[in-house]
This record gives C-alpha cells, sequence and structure tokens, in this order.
C-alpha cells in the first residue's frame, strides 16, 4: 500500500506535513486516528488534519468521531464523519429526551438534500470494514445567533432594520425543515448553532443531521420547538433571560413579567419580547407566544408556523 | 352522528388500560353501544438501531407488546358486559415495518392523532376515546400530544379523554 508521503508526494507534491502517519482504511478505531493519518475511502484519500471541536458558550466539546481533513485529490477542506453509535438524554429545559447518534440517518439526510443550498452537502462511502463515512463539505460562515448579537446597533435600529431581511431567510430556512418533513424526516438538533450564514452568500445553511429519537405522537414537535426558539433569538437579537435584560438597558420591573411570558420548556428564557420591545408587532409576538407556557396550544406543521410569520409581516397585519 | 358508536384508541400504556375500563364502565351493560378498539402501530425507527437483526427484534417486540394489550382489551371489555358481535378491532400497522408489505391503510407514523382523526372520519363514529398520559407541558410541546391534537381537531363527535 502507498504510504502518506508517497500519496503526497503523488498528489499534493509540495504540501508541508509535519509528521506522516499511516494510511487507514478501516475506520472503526476511529479514536486512534490523528493528524498525519490518511484516511482512504470512497477512491479519495483525506489527510487528517485534527479533530473537529465544538465550543458553546462554556464548553469546548472534542468530536473524535469527526476529522478536520484535506481532501489530498482537490486540496478541499472537507469533514470526515465517521461512525460512532452512541445514545444519550439531551435536556431541554426539565425534560429529559433520548437521543441515538445515526450514521444512516444522517447518510439518508445528505442524499435527500443534494443540491439543496439550504442545507450541508456531502456524500457518503463505505470504509473497508463497511462503515459509513460521510465526506461534508465544510461551510465558511457564522452561527445565527452570533449573526444577529454582532449586528452593532441597538434593539430598535436593529429590528426595524437589519431584522426584516433576517426574518426573510429565516422564513426560508424553516420551511427547508418543512421540506424534510414533508418526506417524512426530522433534522433533529435545530439549536442555535446548528444554522449557519454562510460568508459570501449570506445563505443560511442548516448542518448536522445525525440525531435520531424514540417515536412519538408528533415526530417533527421537537424541530418546531427549535425553530421557535430560533425566531426568539432573531426577533429579540439575543435569547432573552431576566439575567441578560441589564445588558440590553431593560428594566425587570419595567417589563412586568409573568410566569406565562416565559418559554414553556427553557423556563428562564423570555417569549413575549413585545413586553421588552413594545414595537415587535402584535401578530408577530403571538407567533413568539405560541412557545410560551401561557399557550394553549402550540404548532402542529411547519407549515402553520411559517404561515404565522408570513402574515406577521406582510403589511396589512404588521403595523 | 351515533355518539354510541366508539372508536377507543390504544396503545399499549395504563392510560389506554383506563381508557378501555371506562368504556367498559359506561357502554358494558347499555344497550345500543358498539365499540372499535384502534390500534395505530408505532414501531422503534430503524435509525435508533446499528444493524437490522437489532431493529426487528425492537419492532417484533413492540408488536407482540400491542397485539397483547389489544387482546387484555378485548377480554376486559367483553368481561365488563360489552358483547362480541358489538365489538371490533382495527389494527393499523406501520408503513415502516420490516415485516411485511404493508396495506394501502399502514400508519406513516407522523401524527398518531391525525391517524385516529382518519380512522374516526372514515369509520362515521359519533365518540373517539383516549386516555392522556398526564405530561407535564413542556413535554407535551416536544413530544406532541394525541389527546390535545384530537381535542382541539375533532368536528362532530364527542371526545372522551381519560386521564
Amino acid at each position: 500500500m502507498e504510504t502518506v508521503r508517497g500519496l503526497i508526494n503523488r498528489l499534493r507534491p509540495g504540501l508541508h506535513v509535519r509528521a506522516c502517519g499511516r494510511v487507514v482504511t478501516d475506520t472503526t478505531e476511529f479514536m486512534s486516528i490523528g493528524p498525519g493519518d490518511v484516511i482512504r475511502v470512497g477512491g479519495r484519500h483525506f489527510l487528517v488534519h485534527r479533530d473537529a471541536v465544538e465550543r458553546g458558550y462554556a464548553y469546548k466539546d472534542n468530536k473524535f468521531w469527526v476529522k478536520k481533513c484535506m481532501e489530498l485529490e482537490t486540496g478541499e477542506a472537507k469533514l470526515l464523519k465517521l461512525v460512532f453509535l452512541e445514545s444519550f438524554h439531551l435536556s431541554y429545559g426539565c425534560v429529559k429526551i433520548r437521543c441515538y447518534r445515526s450514521p444512516q440517518k444522517e447518510a439518508r439526510m445528505l442524499d435527500l438534500v443534494r443540491g439543496d443550498t439550504r442545507f450541508m452537502q456531502g456524500r457518503t462511502a463505505p470504509d473497508a470494514a463497511g462503515n459509513p463515512v460521510r465526506i461534508i463539505d465544510i461551510i465558511s460562515g457564522k452561527r445565527i445567533d452570533l449573526v444577529t448579537a454582532a449586528i452593532k446597533a441597538d434593539h430598535e435600529t436593529y429590528f426595524r432594520e437589519h431584522f426584516p431581511g433576517i426574518l426573510h431567510g429565516f422564513i426560508k430556512a424553516c420551511e427547508a425543515i418543512g421540506h424534510l418533513h414533508d418526506q417524512g424526516e426530522q433534522h433533529g438538533d435545530i439549536s442555535l448553532d446548528h444554522l449557519m450564514r454562510e460568508h459570501g452568500t449570506g445563505a443560511l445553511r442548516w448542518i448536522d443531521f445525525d440525531y435520531a429519537y424514540e417515536t412519538r405522537a408528533n415526530p417533527f414537535a421537537l424541530d418546531l420547538f427549535g425553530l421557535g426558539r430560533m425566531l426568539a433569538c432573531i426577533t429579540g437579537k439575543w435569547v432573552h433571560t431576566l439575567h441578560t435584560l441589564g445588558d440590553f438597558g431593560l428594566d425587570p420591573a419595567t417589563a412586568r413579567l409573568e410566569a406565562g411570558d416565559f418559554s414553556c420548556v427553557h423556563k428562564n428564557e423570555i417569549m413575549n419580547l413585545r413586553k421588552l420591545f413594545p414595537y415587535v408587532p402584535e401578530s408577530l409576538n403571538r407567533v413568539l407566544l405560541h412557545f410560551a407556557e401561557s399557550a394553549e396550544i402550540g404548532y402542529d406543521s411547519v407549515a402553520e408556523f411559517v404561515g404565522d410569520m408570513r402574515d406577521a409581516v406582510s403589511p396589512s397585519t404588521s403595523a | 352522528m351515533n355518539f354510541k358508536k366508539i372508536l377507543l384508541a390504544v396503545d399499549a400504556s395504563d392510560n389506554a388500560m383506563r381508557a378501555v375500563e371506562y368504556v367498559g364502565d359506561i357502554a358494558g351493560d347499555c344497550a345500543g353501544f358498539s365499540v372499535e378498539l384502534l390500534c395505530i402501530e408505532r414501531l422503534p425507527h430503524r435509525d435508533l438501531y446499528p444493524d437490522e437483526e437489532a431493529w426487528k427484534k425492537a419492532c417484533e417486540a413492540t408488536r407482540t407488546e400491542l397485539r397483547k394489550f389489544l387482546n387484555r382489551a378485548r377480554d376486559h371489555l367483553v368481561g365488563m358486559g360489552v358483547s362480541l358481535d358489538r365489538l371490533t378491532e382495527q389494527y393499523v400497522t406501520s408503513c415502516a415495518s420490516p415485516f411485511d408489505e404493508p396495506g394501502p391503510a399502514c400508519s406513516q407514523g407522523t401524527g398518531t392523532a391525525q391517524e385516529i382523526l382518519n380512522a374516526l372520519d372514515a369509520g362515521g363514529f359519533g365518540t373517539v376515546v383516549v386516555g392522556r398520559r398526564g405530561v407535564s407541558k413542556a413535554e407535551e410541546f416536544l413530544f406532541g400530544s394525541v389527546s390535545n391534537k384530537i381535542i382541539h381537531s375533532v368536528k362532530n363527535s364527542t371526545v372522551w379523554v381519560v386521564a
């Protein structure tokens, strides 16, 4: 078998690699695959740079099964997602949901959204042991909540000047999720870090679809909840809690918030944003209140949610 | 609409059995009532299992549990006075079942409540009965709620929610 050095000399001559490792064809033992190794899969060669890292506000998770690579044939950066079967509990407020990481689900989704730029793109190829390795195009961009937070404007200026464009893009992103549901698929992990605004195009694109769940009465309810939380974030320019109000010069006492104004799931997150920002139209606020503790009924489908958002921004109702 | 023509939707849960008991209490000794036991099959999703074998095993276990429950429910209703000629069963298999070729009326698994509503309309039932899990609002929101959806969607029929 050709060595890593041989591959680089043939495919990327001049590329500096600090330490050459081995050529890997069976990725089952993904923990042992590190920088300088080359993964050969799907007739291509991927030089591993490092493990991917997921960063949040107070955490940093190494994703040992996701390798940042260079495709030696093309020089393009790729993410290789290797098979890691795990189940764990996700916390949504006080509710714990059992979640499964499913390579076959993500592989199926990649086929489903091929060519649809509202989603990350990639393909799946089996390694020598039959593991479905997902080869993902890297999206260069910024997560949606960081996009809105970084806009240098007070909230009212943001809301009047920037929000309409952002909402327009968000509605299209929601329609993309509706398209998945129409095909009987769920995204599974709609969170603020999984909707990216791509540098250059400004397009909003969904990433990471490998979460699967136990069967439930409404398999799309969790996705809908994620969309509602995102709407609150882009409307408020941030996810507002009692603790963040001061950062925006808001006084909790003046807002006269009640228990029903908060999210029915994340009890500290404010959904009744009109109490904070009175210029948020009633019609848009009503959409948000579908996700509040005070809601009598939630949305059943993305189509209903999108329909109400569209109504909220139409000239006749948004005044 | 004949409210004495009852559609009793069940899964294999304790609250479904409470609904069965309630219907037995109400309809058992009364003339004119008929009951259809409806079970919408919800099998575990293939994505949760590493291979076909493990998935099939889990599906088999779920199907056996649901069938056993239906038998128990039927025996219970008969024991409470519902005669067999007034008692029918409908088991709607999952379209995603690994076992057999699903029929045209198989369950898509995209919304249990909607499938119950479809059966309600198709069968001309005057009353639909479901159990209620008694979950928190947050759980109801994140998982969906069959009873809530039915309460808000049914027209021209009576809804009994047994909590």
